[in-house]
């Protein structure tokens, strides 16, 4: 039910998954932590808990529970990723501007969400810490036009200065009602209601695709 | 409404079967099930002479139990579930009529209130708590409780028995059966019930519980597939135990005793998961780990790390029992299915685990997992970096106790070769005396006979008058 993320009938709340990816130390955690609590930290942040976060929306008489999904952004964790971005709504691919390597990241997770997921995940490439624009090393221009061709949509930010991060959310919340509607009526339309009341059970036989698809499920195999 | 169109698609598929049960049918002709309770009407034309919003629940409690039915009789031999049927029925409808008479009690305002379910909650976690009755007893406990929310509850034990007489089924089926029943009522409470979200979210949670107590047993690690599994992981894990935390990056200083301490406690948490029998809260003793550290760059590596020294018992089993039988709809969103993911990641990790993401050379990894050398033996260090302080302390004792038997015995060889030079001395001195003793021995030359001759010589002596004799004088 709530598993897909819809709202079913108006007045329910929206809820959604988004997952959070790209190398590590380009500002994941920061960017989200800015977002749910308006926290900076230069340092690195040791006493927050900050992998998990939620937020309660209100947009346009709709409302949007945001489950914000942060992950290991290590190399050696790659291959876990299938497990992470599995049934999420928004997917937010973070990269650092100064970082050329970080980009190309971000270019094979836009890669593995579409051939894994299609096109029912809204895609937001950030380039984050545009407060540095001098080491700039990733073109604005390269990035929009990649961000473009991919069907998804380039954001600016910076966590420190806090600038782009409100847009961003908002503007993918946005796009995920929107993708939500699209979906709600095309079911409404088929009315094949038992195969949606299974859809729980559907999820459990998704395991073992996901471990063949990407570095493997724990649950089976 | 989607509950409607899925129930009425059912009830089709049941009178294809239940060709015993046509006579049942409504007198009105209306397709629907009459009950000799009702004189013979279906629920429908019943529902008429009475609220409308109560009726409704119950018509949709007697559905369930023909949808469970029929699910049992598919499951059994035809002959078996034709006996049994009537009886459960019967059994049903009585159970109606009892809650029927409360229901005129209370209003329809009164049904759709809070108290209801907090009715409910209780009972389920007052049933929670008996040790595994029979059914028998679980019906006529049943009848105790006369609240209204016992709606709730008796579809919940409806489902229970049903399990029991689906025990045959593969856990895959069984586990497919929960998650319907998870739905179907999350669903009636929501479309027929109007209950709020965030009250549906409560509920489910309470009944998720309850049966999750209730079926533990039977529904946890069936010994076919996932045993081995368990077994497997575990070998791994400690095959794996050298792995230390600068391999995996894991911002853990175990040298300072705070840290240490806390990381000790999660080990034990973690542990502590396999007796649980919620899945709830057997992904509450994995929440704790968050405690530590902040972004996910930090939660993975730790929670890999925890896993790799606590090592906690059937691993596999317990994932399995929470993706089957946990409801579907936090396990995917909440934070709860966060860490649960993270969990099925670091075992996914564990289990593809190679030289290569510990940033090892394929030697190195090689040796260390043969045994041959550890890790930790290079650095004298952290000889223990698992051990918590009081370990700590103890590994410096024994040290200092090997450092002293070492220094005794020193100590004793010194005294040894001590007592061996003093004796040595005393040997020396004696073979020397008797060295010079004998080089000059002493020699007690006899009476010279020259001194002699001296008074010899002198002839004249004779002539010499004899001494005079000692006179002695008194006086």
């Amino acid at each position: 039910m709530a598993a897909a993320g819809g709202g079913a009938a108006a007045g329910r709340a929206y809820s959604f998954k988004v997952v959070l990816l790209g190398e590590g130390c380009v500002g994941k955690t920061s960017l989200v932590l800015r977002y749910c609590e308006n926290k900076f930290n230069d340092k690195h942040i040791t006493t927050l808990q900050a992998s998990f976060l939620t937020k309660k929306l209100n947009i346009g008489g709709k409302r949007v529970n945001l489950a914000i999904w942060d992950t290991a952004g290590q190399e050696r964790f790659h291959a876990l990723g299938p497990i992470y971005y599995r049934d999420s709504n928004g997917a937010i691919l973070v990269y650092d501007i100064t970082d050329e390597d970080s980009f190309q990241k971000v270019k094979n997770w836009v890669k593995e969400l579409r051939k894994m997921l299609g096109n029912e995940i809204c895609l937001c490439i950030v380039g984050n810490k545009i407060d540095l624009e001098k080491e700039r090393h990733v073109s604005i221009q390269e990035a929009e036009s990649y961000a473009e061709s991919v069907g998804a949509k380039h954001y600016h930010t910076s966590a420190k200065q806090n600038k782009g991060i409100e847009e961003l959310f908002l503007d993918l919340c946005k796009r995920m009602i929107e993708t939500a509607q699209v979906d709600e009526r095309a079911k409404g339309n088929g009315s094949s209601q038992p195969g949606a009341a299974r859809r729980g059970v559907q999820i459990i036989d998704d395991e073992p695709q996901a471990q063949s698809g990407g570095g493997g499920c724990c649950s089976s195999g | 409404m989607a509950s409607n169109i899925y129930v009425m698609s059912l009830k089709s598929q049941c009178q294809g079967i239940h060709v015993d049960q046509l006579e049942l049918l409504c007198k009105k002709g209306c397709g629907y099930y009459g009950n000799p309770a009702w004189q013979g009407f279906c629920s429908k034309f019943w529902r008429e002479e009475y609220h409308r919003a109560r009726q409704k629940q119950i018509q949709e409690d007697w559905e369930l139990a023909e949808r469970l039915q029929w699910e049992e009789e598919e499951a059994f031999a035809s002959s078996q579930s034709s006996q049994e049927a009537p009886s459960l029925t019967f059994s049903k409808s009585e159970e109606k009529k009892t809650t029927e008479k409360a229901c005129k009690v209370t209003t329809v305002k009164k049904f759709l209130s809070a108290s209801f379910r907090v009715g409910s909650k209780k009972a389920e976690i007052q049933e929670a708590k008996a040790p595994s009755p029979s059914i028998n007893r679980q019906t006529k406990f049943l009848k105790t409780f006369h609240k209204t929310g016992q709606e709730i509850y008796k579809q919940t034990n409806i489902f229970l028995e049903g399990v029991h007489y689906k025990k045959d089924l593969s856990i895959k089926e069984q586990s497919e059966c929960t998650q319907d029943f998870y739905h179907n009522v999350a669903e009636r409470m929501q479309t027929r019930g109007k209950v709020p979200p965030e009250r549906v979210e409560k509920i489910m949670d309470q009944i998720e519980k309850y049966i999750m107590t209730r079926l533990y047993k039977c529904m946890f690690c069936p010994k076919t597939t996932d045993d081995k599994k368990d077994l497997a992981i575990q070998k791994r894990l400690s095959a794996l135990h050298w792995i230390t935390p600068q391999m995996l990056c894991v911002p853990v200083n175990e040298e300072i005793p705070k840290v240490s301490n806390v990381v000790v406690k999660v080990i034990t948490d973690t542990i502590e998961m396999d007796s649980k029998h919620e899945p709830r809260d057997k992904l509450a003793c994995i929440k704790i780990t968050k405690n530590e550290p902040a972004s996910a760059d930090h939660l993975l590596p730790t929670l890999i790390y925890i896993l790799l020294k606590g090592n906690p018992q059937s691993l596999q089993s317990n994932i399995q029992y929470i993706t089957r039988f946990c409801n579907p709809s936090w396990l995917m969103m909440g934070e709860d299915g966060y860490y649960f993911t993270n969990l099925c990641c670091a075992v996914a990790f564990i289990e593809k685990l190679d030289a290569q993401s510990l940033n090892l050379s394929q030697e190195d990894f090689d040796r260390y997992m043969s045994g041959q050398t550890s890790p930790k033996k290079q650095e004298p260090k952290s000889c223990f970096p698992d051990a918590c302080l009081d370990v700590k302390q103890m590994c410096k004792n024994l040290d200092l106790l090997s450092q002293l038997n070492e220094r005794q015995e020193r100590i004793m060889n010194e005294a040894k070769k001590l007592e061996k030079d003093l004796i040595d001395w005393t040997d020396g001195i004696a073979k020397e005396v008797q060295d010079i003793m004998e080089k000059y021995p002493l020699e007690i030359k006899p009476q010279s006979q020259p001194l002699a001759a001296v008074d010899s010589e002198n002839v004249e002596n004779d002539k010499l008058p004899p001494p005079l004799p000692p006179q002695v004088y008194a006086g």
